[in-house]
């Protein structure tokens, strides 16, 4: 597990969301006024139910969508200054179906793709393509195409993709839907290791128990706005709002709450922690 | 760009209860009506008559708009343009080499833009009043073979899908850095294939599930099937169709057998 | 796959009824999905002109439809796809042309393209004959319709689309033709 970092306000924020609406098509409203600083080297969880403004806020921070009031800054400049293709240098965002991304006719070709995008000369368009691949394990594969390979594959090759334009932050929507337990704990290994080198890390998801495992920082989404902003053992200790925002938590901090009256606090994340309450005799209280 | 996925505004007007059969006769009367017409007051009366059914058919505003913003610039271009090509006739307004303008070809081009006003009237009076699924039922009473209705109903009932599907991988490759819209011919061509790949990968899967899902629900089973709505014709839609056939028939016969110029 | 089997492979029905005799249910949904995508495309990936209205990359999806599935579909996807695009985005009189200008484009191209194995050169042959017929519909429709003049104002730019989406069309069938001998392990 990582370790928890206290959050301290001087480091530097990477994106700084200031009373951001957002609405579609002139009448949905999905966003109704979102506060957020994003600081350089957050691992940062966006959880929250189907509809909640999570997609929404992300594609509001690569530009992809732009502010219908309030501002977003990456880096201090405005998106609304800077074009997606610029944004992207900065912010890497793979979508939640890979299939979505992935047209060429090999691994190698598909990760390629954004730096020359981005014009980057060729060389080192070639070193940023080779360092993704192994970062994500896919040397082996490189030179299939990407169509062959299975789900958990599709989606590193995706994250590799993006990891080529080298981004400062790595936006990542549901990135373990539909992959077994296995290919989900390699998958999210690799992520961890994006955040130790360095890189800041958006989780978009739905899934309690990453945000538990994985997560350094929880925002918490509901009817597009943000409800709670705090790390993973504030969020679970707050039930009620995770069962208010369609979210549930983890067994093991369910199973937490439950032994409240032994004594355990409500923020257990893990069953280790869980197991170390009981056993140091904070909740051997007859 | 965008359109309307559906132009359909539910309403229970007696257009919307006509049945489907005589709203698709009828438009293929009334444009038929409108190109055999070239007098210009009696095109304005059918495009006056068009403008009272359409406001009749209750559709909204917006699509309204949207169904005629470009019929309008069409017919502002060819009030324009069709002088400047027929300059035949007499009086002679403007000449100048090499532009001559007349006023026969000023009103004809004024004719000609009011009879596309017509045409597109026709087809909107059907989709706005009609839904695609009594659309596609009038079809098939009309003749047209079930299977093809089936995939017919099918793929309008998958168009806002694709479109959200498309939409969506567009913005996956932008967010890849891909800028559509930029650059040379060949540049161009290659991002539009960055965008359509995934894209058909993506609808062909679909066709595979919704092939299973077919033969799951004994599509093809019996040729006997039955229908859980039938169309049916009552009395006012015969009267209808009367009409509709009536509308075009009495000037053809005008025009082509007692030669009066329409 | 070639060529799509027409006929229904219904097994025969204990029940003693006589199996319709419907084009298989792989077709079906075959063509619906290849009209809807028609229609998707070139509404969504078009771009307004001052003149005409709409240069769209539907042609793509015509001659995609028509190499890698054959005529039938690159006509009925091709025509039908086309045509109500036209009637969703505000160009209805112009759906009954459109109608047989794509249609034409898809029959002719699907008739060509994958002849004497598909290869590129018979392609582009398609592309060429195809995209012939779809120019030269649009030129006569719009001549009867709105005079000669607005005709020649549109023809280079129907010229210029058939080019275009000829040019990704080919691309495309080539790129879905090596995924398509490269089935995915799991969906």
């Amino acid at each position: 597990m990582i370790p928890r970092v206290p959050m301290s306000a001087d480091q530097d924020k990477i994106i700084s969301v200031h009373e951001l609406k957002f609405v579609y098509d002139g009448s949905v409203r999905a966003l109704a006024g979102i506060n957020l600083d994003v600081r350089r080297g957050d691992y940062l969880a966006i959880v929250g139910g189907n509809g909640s403004g999570k997609t929404t806020l992300a594609k509001n921070m690569n530009g992809l969508l732009r502010p219908t009031s309030g501002s977003v800054a990456v880096n201090g400049v405005s998106t609304s200054e800077q074009t997606v293709a610029e944004l992207a240098k900065v912010i890497g965002y793979a979508f939640q179906n890979p299939d979505h991304q992935l047209f060429c006719s090999s691994v190698a070709e598909e990760v390629r793709f954004g730096p020359l995008n981005l014009g980057y000369p060729e060389a080192e368009v070639a070193k940023k393509t080779e360092l993704s691949i192994e970062a994500m394990g896919l040397s082996s594969v490189k030179d299939l195409p990407p169509f062959s390979l299975t789900l958990g594959e599709r989606r590193r090759v995706s994250i590799a993709s993006v990891m080529a334009m080298d981004p400062q932050v790595f936006i990542l929507d549901e990135p373990t839907t539909g992959l077994d337990a296995r290919e989900t704990d390699d998958l999210m290994d690799s992520i961890d290791r994006l955040n130790i080198d360095g890189h800041t890390v958006v989780l978009i998801t739905h899934d309690m128990k990453l945000v538990a495992k994985h997560a350094k920082r929880v925002v918490v989404m509901s009817e597009g706005r943000i409800v709670l902003d705090s790390d993973p053992g504030g969020v679970f200790a707050d039930l009620e709002l995770l069962l208010r925002s369609k979210l549930v938590p983890p067994p093991v901090a369910q199973l937490a709450h439950r032994l409240s009256s032994l004594g355990v606090p409500r923020e257990v994340l893990s069953p280790e922690e869980l197991v170390f309450h009981l056993m140091s005799g904070r909740g051997a209280r007859k | 760009m965008t359109g309307f996925i559906d132009l359909y505004t539910e309403a229970g007007t007696f257009l919307h209860r006509t049945d489907p059969r005589v709203k698709i006769v009828a438009v293929a009367t009334l444009s038929l009506l409108a190109l055999i017409m070239s007098n210009l007051v009696n095109l304005l009366v059918l495009a006056a008559v068009m403008v009272v059914l359409i406001l009749f058919g209750r559709a909204s505003f917006k699509k309204t708009m949207l169904a005629f913003s470009y019929v309008f610039r069409v017919m502002a271009l060819i009030v324009v343009l069709w002088p400047l090509f027929n300059p035949g006739g007499t009086p002679v307004l403007f000449d100048l080499w090499p532009i001559k303008i007349t006023e026969p070809g000023i009103l004809a081009g004024i004719a000609t833009a009011v009879r596309i006003f017509c045409l597109a009237a026709a087809w909107y009076l059907l989709m706005f009043t009609t839904s695609q699924r009594d659309l596609v039922r009038g079809l098939v009473k009309m003749g047209l073979r079930f299977d093809f209705g089936l995939s017919l109903a099918m793929s309008l009932r998958f168009l806002p899908t694709f479109s959200a599907i498309v939409e969506s991988i567009k913005e996956a490759q932008r967010a890849r850095g891909l800028e559509l819209d930029k650059g040379n011919f060949r540049k161009r061509a290659k991002d539009y294939v960055a965008v359509l790949v995934p894209t058909v990968i993506t609808a062909l899967k679909m066709a595979d599930t919704l092939s299973l899902a077919l033969q799951s629900r004994a599509y093809g089973a019996r040729a006997d099937r039955t229908y859980v709505r039938e169309l049916k014709m009552r009395a006012g839609d015969y009267v209808a169709l009367f009409i509709a056939v009536a509308v075009f028939a009495i000037p053809a016969t005008v025009k082509y057998i007692f030669s009066v110029p329409l | 796959m070639a060529s799509v089997s027409m006929e229904s492979q219904t097994p025969q029905n204990p029940m003693g009824a006589t199996p319709a005799k419907f084009v298989s249910p792989r077709t079906v949904a075959l063509y619906a999905v290849l009209t809807a995508l028609t229609t998707a495309v070139t509404m969504t990936l078009a771009i307004p002109l001052p003149t005409r209205g709409y240069f769209n990359i539907g042609d793509a999806m015509v001659f995609f439809s028509a190499f890698t599935f054959g005529w039938r579909a690159g006509m009925i996807c091709g025509g039908i796809g086309s045509a109500a695009a036209d009637l969703l985005l505000g160009f209805g009189f112009f759906a009954p042309i459109t109608l047989v200008a794509k249609g034409s484009e898809g029959l002719v191209a699907g008739l060509l393209g994958p002849a004497y194995r598909g290869t590129t050169r018979m392609k582009i042959l398609g592309i060429w004959a195809g995209g012939s017929c779809m120019v030269t519909t649009y030129f006569v429709g719009e001549w009867i319709l709105f005079g000669f003049g607005n005709a020649a104002l549109e023809l280079p730019l129907n010229v210029g689309q058939v080019l275009f989406g000829g040019l990704i069309g080919l691309a495309l069938s080539q790129a879905i033709s090596r995924y398509r001998n490269q089935r995915p392990k799991t969906t």
